[in-house]
């Protein structure tokens, strides 16, 4: 039990090496989205803000716009330690401290400008407020159209109580979407294309079907994949770039290193000692920082609920070219956090199996109650029921300030601790019996 | 493999450290405060209790560091955190311990316990000092008291006042409040170690409260904290002089296991 201090620190803590081309070509990506969002060289085609849960990327992209994820935005700006001081503006606006931090980040981020490292942020010519699962982003959307003085369009998503979604509400989703296609007529001038909407749409399936495989490889044992810690980098194309050849190819080079790192034995540690299940958003401000308290313990994650907000496709949802409506309007219920607590509990315990999770580790935010709210409960329902060790920390996926590094690393130590007493104690026990 | 060990408890407050000889028993203990230089506290807790046990470094075959300073304890061959040191030293020293309650200087720690002593589930204070010992000590200041007498005071209060504050800062400025209305500072303690009653038995509520329950940490020597989780719980809490060291009685016990090449 416990660390050895005068043993070597393990190899691999320090610097995940097996990352190799799929994490340099996101980059690439990501950069390349945003310079050209950017780039002032060309005529820019038309922005719309939307909110990834739910999202009606493929809609938007047959009418020609780019899209803008202010949440993306927001974390991009967290991972590169850039969003307090935009929160911190938001704050000086008026915005208190238990206001989330992806709208403070994006509000002061605009009020500053919209400068970052990674690019600068257009403002938008279209704001579709896809508000699946969360409540506050209503306001937000609100507060961005008046701020920009753009054109918002709503888009009320059932909350999701049953597994399959029912006729009346996709029929309900539907004719919002004809509604959205109406306008986005009338502010290109163009008519809508049925035909490209469809390609699109193929594209997105193609680009589903490669994040799959993706995803799936965390049932491996070892795993050859960080289900967590790395699907958050490839977690951009199939948000922000789906519909695009790019994001589906994406995967297919992502995968590609997979089988690599299986062929060549290169693993996230050199010895996967837990299997561990992790539900919530990250730390983005401390994300290296997060991914080491795990490493030094020898666990991996094998499974994650977060990047699964984007959309349930591994639970087998594909956008489908024959029904292009029916199958947006279904993803967009299929978001993770728009699922009810019984259907998130199911997901997770189907999980726990398919992945032999050892563990899970909860992570809450301050920011957001959506997401977080119930997460107590399901902690206790993992112990008690489901005889899952489970530990639940906090802090925010923005706001640096809620990240007390050593009162989580005491929590992820002592929890590593006793899951390390339990299987030495059954070890011995195996080994006396026999 | 029997041989003389020791823990050293390096919290926020205070660094404690025990010496076990080889039939467990403590030949020595130490308690000091913790300063700036947490390197030199770590050395002068252990060596304070090698004094105490008329022992002298050598004589000592494995040191285990725990608590917020534990990585600080560069001397030491073991690094466990205070979780399972508390869970094994109240184990040790009271083996039907189902429930640990930990109130340290800082930190509040609930940890359910199996027959073992190994942690089965823990919850701890979040981000906020209410509730603990620093809690009571800027309170018994704000009242003009040391904090080593407000336990038995408040035992001697006839009404205790309700403190609605769950933050350390306001609940001074709401003490300050109830004296400036001539509220008997007795009344306003009871009410203060009522106030951490109900938040700590909040936190023992998230892992399960089951007896048998053992109380830790500096402020287990508080007889009015003890009354009060008492008649909050409606079950008597096991408390100890030894209380305050079982994290470095425990970590001396996890060394002891390391060392005789035993499970932890």
């Amino acid at each position: 039990m416990s660390e050895d201090v005068s043993a070597p620190a393990p190899p691999g803590v320090v610097s995940p090496t097996f990352l190799r081309d799929a994490r340099r070509l996101q980059r690439k990506l990501v950069e390349e989205y945003y310079g050209e969002l950017a780039s002032a060289e060309k005529p820019r085609r038309p922005v719309a803000y939307m909110l990834v849960g739910g999202n009606l990327t493929e809609i938007l992209r047959s009418f020609g716009y780019d899209v803008v994820f202010p949440e993306i935005v927001g974390l991009n700006c967290a991972i590169k330690h850039q969003s307090l001081d935009n929160i911190l503006h938001a704050e000086s606006l008026g915005y208190g401290s238990d206001v989330c931090g992806y709208v403070k980040n994006d509000l002061g981020l605009q009020d500053l400008g919209g400068k970052t490292s990674f690019g600068q942020i257009p403002r938008p010519d279209l704001l579709v407020c896809s508000f699946s699962g969360c409540y506050i982003y209503v306001k937000w959307w609100e507060a961005l159209a008046e701020s920009y003085g753009a054109p918002l369009f709503m888009y009320d998503v059932p909350y999701m109580r049953e597994e399959t979604p029912r006729k009346e509400d996709i029929d309900y989703l539907v004719s919002q979407l004809w509604e959205l296609v109406r306008l986005l007529e009338r502010r290109t001038g163009r008519a809508f294309d049925l035909d490209k909407l469809k390609r699109v749409l193929a594209e997105s399936r193609r680009a589903e079907d490669g994040w799959v495989d993706f995803l799936r490889a965390g049932r491996l044992r070892p795993s050859p994949i960080e289900a967590y810690f790395e699907s958050i980098f490839y977690m951009f194309p199939i948000n922000v770039l789906r519909g695009t050849a790019a994001a589906a190819d994406f995967y297919g080079i992502v995968n590609e290193e997979v089988r690599t790192r299986v062929r060549d034995g290169n693993y996230p540690l050199p010895e996967e000692k837990y299997r561990v299940l992790v539900e919530g958003v990250p730390p983005y401000t401390n994300y290296r920082t997060f991914w080491n308290f795990f490493r030094k313990w020898g666990a991996v994650s094998v499974v994650a609920t977060y990047p699964k907000v984007g959309g349930l496709f591994d639970r087998g949802f594909r956008h489908d070219p024959s029904r292009p409506f029916e199958s947006i309007a279904e993803y967009s219920l299929g978001a993770y956090v728009n699922q009810s607590w019984p259907l998130r509990r199911k997901i997770i315990a189907d999980y726990v199996k398919e992945y032999q999770a050892d563990a899970a580790i909860i992570h809450g935010i301050k920011s957001c109650r959506s997401f977080t709210a119930g997460q107590g409960d399901l902690r206790d329902w993992l112990i008690h029921d489901q005889r899952v060790p489970t530990l639940y920390i906090e802090s925010d996926h923005q706001d640096p300030r809620y990240f007390a590094a050593a009162q989580i690393k005491n929590r992820m130590d002592a929890f590593f601790e006793s899951l390390e007493q339990r299987r030495a104690v059954a070890a011995a026990a195996g080994a006396a019996t026999a | 493999m029997s041989a003389i060990v020791a823990g050293v408890d390096i919290g926020s407050t205070t660094a404690k450290s025990v010496v076990l000889g080889e039939d467990s028993r403590v030949l020595g203990k130490s308690l000091s405060p913790v300063g700036v230089d947490i390197v030199k506290d770590a050395e002068r807790a252990l060596e304070s209790a090698l004094a105490d046990a008329h022992l002298s470094r050598p004589e000592v075959s494995f040191i285990t560091g725990t608590g917020y300073g534990r990585y600080k304890v560069y001397f030491g061959q073991l690094v466990v955190t205070e979780i399972s040191c508390h869970a094994r030293g109240a184990n040790f020293l009271f083996p039907g311990t189902r429930l640990v309650v930990d109130i340290g200087g800082q930190d509040t720690k609930a940890i359910r316990v199996n027959e073992k002593g190994e942690v089965v589930d823990f919850a701890m204070n979040d981000k906020c000092a209410a509730g603990t010992g620093r809690f009571l000590e800027v309170c018994s200041n704000a009242l003009g008291y040391d904090v080593a007498e407000i336990g038995l005071l408040s035992l001697q209060a006839k009404r205790a006042v309700k403190l609605t504050s769950t933050c350390t800062v306001f609940a001074e400025s709401e003490v300050t409040s109830y004296v400036s209305r001539g509220k008997d500072p007795k009344d306003i303690l009871a009410g203060l170690h009522a106030s951490i009653a109900n938040r700590t038995l909040s936190l023992m509520q998230r892992v399960g409260v089951e007896p048998e329950i053992t109380f830790t940490g500096g402020v287990s020597q508080n007889q009015g904290m003890v009354q009060a989780l008492h008649r909050r719980l409606g079950t008597p809490v096991n408390v100890s002089p030894l209380s305050p060291y079982l994290g470095a009685l425990g970590a001396a016990l996890h060394g002891r296991d390391r060392f005789s090449g035993g499970v932890s």
